[in-house]
C-alpha cells in the first residue's frame, strides 16, 4: 500500500512538475507572442503585458524544474498552487466578461478555449495540493531543519 | 516539518527569482515597451530601400489624425463594432479584396493613412500596409501599439459598426 503510494505521489510530481517545465518553455521562447496573448485578456495597462510575458514562463519553468528534480518540493508546490489559483481566477474573469480568446496558457497554437483550460488548471491544482499534503510522508529529512 | 511561514517565504523567493531572470533575459523588450519604442519588426529592417509603412508611436497618431490622416482597422468588423479609434475606417485585412475598391473611391492616395490592429504580435496593420502601398497609396504608416495601447491610454474609443 506504501509502495503505491509513494510511486503516484512521485509520478504526480513528476508530471506536474514536466506540465510547468513544458508549459514555461513555450511561452520563453516567444515572449512578444505572449504578450499579445496576456493582452488579449484585456486586464493590464500597454507595457505590463510585456513584463508579465517575460517573468511568468520563467517562474512557470524554475517551479517545474524543482518538482522534477525534487528540491525544496513544498514551495514549489505551493507557488505552482497558487499560481494555478491565479490562472483560475483571471480565467473566470474571461468568462464572466464573454472574452472569445485563446488561453495562450500553452503558447499560440494550442488553440484551448478558457473554459477547458479551466478544467485542466482544476486538475493541476487538485495535483498540486495532492503533491503538498504528501509530501512529509514520503520524503523525510535525515535532520530537521532548524524553526525559525 | 518547516512552518508555513518558511514555505511560502521560499515559494516567494522562487517566483521572485523566476522572474528577476524573464526579465533580466527580456530586458529589452521590457524597456522599449516601457518607453513606447518597440523594436520595429525584423521584416522592416531586413528589407533596405523598400518601400515599406512605417511605424509610428501614440503621440504621432494623435497628430497625424488631428492634421487630417486617415485612421485604418485593420481588425475584423466585429472588432471594429467593439471599440476602434474615432474616424477610423474598417478595412479588415481578411475582406481588403472586397471592400479595397470602396475604399479607394473614399480615400485618395495622396492622404496619409495610419493602419492598425491588436498591436503586440498582431501582424495586420502591417500586412495591411503593404497592400495598400501596393495599391497606389504613398505614405503608409503602422501604429504598432495598435487598438490596446490607445484604449489603455484612456483615449476616447467609439463603438458601432461602419
Amino acid at each position: 500500500m506504501k509502495r503505491t503510494g509513494r510511486i503516484s505521489y512521485h509520478l504526480c510530481r513528476l508530471l506536474l512538475g514536466g506540465v510547468f517545465v513544458w508549459a514555461g518553455a513555450i511561452k520563453a521562447l516567444d515572449v512578444p507572442v505572449f504578450a499579445g496573448q496576456v493582452a488579449a485578456y484585456q486586464l493590464l495597462p500597454y507595457a505590463w503585458n510585456y513584463a508579465v510575458a517575460a517573468a511568468l514562463p520563467y517562474v512557470e519553468l524554475l517551479a517545474g524544474i524543482l518538482l522534477l528534480i525534487n528540491i525544496r518540493i513544498k514551495p514549489a508546490t505551493l507557488l505552482v498552487g497558487l499560481l494555478n489559483a491565479v490562472f483560475i481566477v483571471v480565467l473566470l474573469s474571461v468568462l464572466a466578461r464573454g472574452l472569445n480568446i485563446d488561453c495562450g496558457c500553452f503558447g499560440p497554437d494550442a488553440g484551448t478555449t478558457p473554459l477547458q483550460a479551466l478544467g485542466r488548471d482544476a486538475v493541476l491544482l487538485a495535483l498540486a495540493v495532492a503533491i503538498y499534503r504528501q509530501q512529509d510522508r514520503y520524503v523525510r529529512s535525515p535532520v530537521s531543519p532548524p524553526e525559525d | 516539518m518547516k512552518s508555513l511561514q518558511r514555505i511560502l517565504f521560499e515559494a516567494v523567493l522562487i517566483a521572485a527569482l523566476g522572474a528577476a531572470i524573464g526579465l533580466a533575459v527580456n530586458h529589452r523588450l521590457i524597456s522599449d515597451a516601457f518607453t513606447g519604442k518597440l523594436a520595429v519588426p525584423a521584416a522592416v529592417t531586413s528589407v533596405p530601400g523598400a518601400l515599406l509603412p512605417q511605424p509610428v508611436l501614440l503621440a504621432e497618431v494623435r497628430e497625424l489624425a488631428n492634421s487630417g490622416a486617415v485612421l485604418i482597422d485593420a481588425r475584423d468588423f466585429a472588432q471594429y463594432a467593439d471599440g476602434h479609434l474615432p474616424g477610423a475606417l474598417s478595412l479588415p485585412l481578411g475582406e481588403v479584396e472586397a471592400q479595397l475598391a470602396g475604399f479607394r473611391q473614399k480615400v485618395e492616395t495622396g492622404k496619409t493613412l495610419v493602419a492598425y490592429c491588436n498591436g503586440y504580435g498582431c501582424p495586420d496593420s502591417f500586412d495591411l500596409g503593404m497592400l495598400l502601398l501596393k495599391d497606389g497609396y504613398r505614405d503608409v504608416r503602422v501604429f504598432e501599439g495598435g487598438f490596446p495601447e490607445w484604449r489603455d491610454a484612456g483615449l476616447p474609443v467609439v463603438k458601432g459598426a461602419r
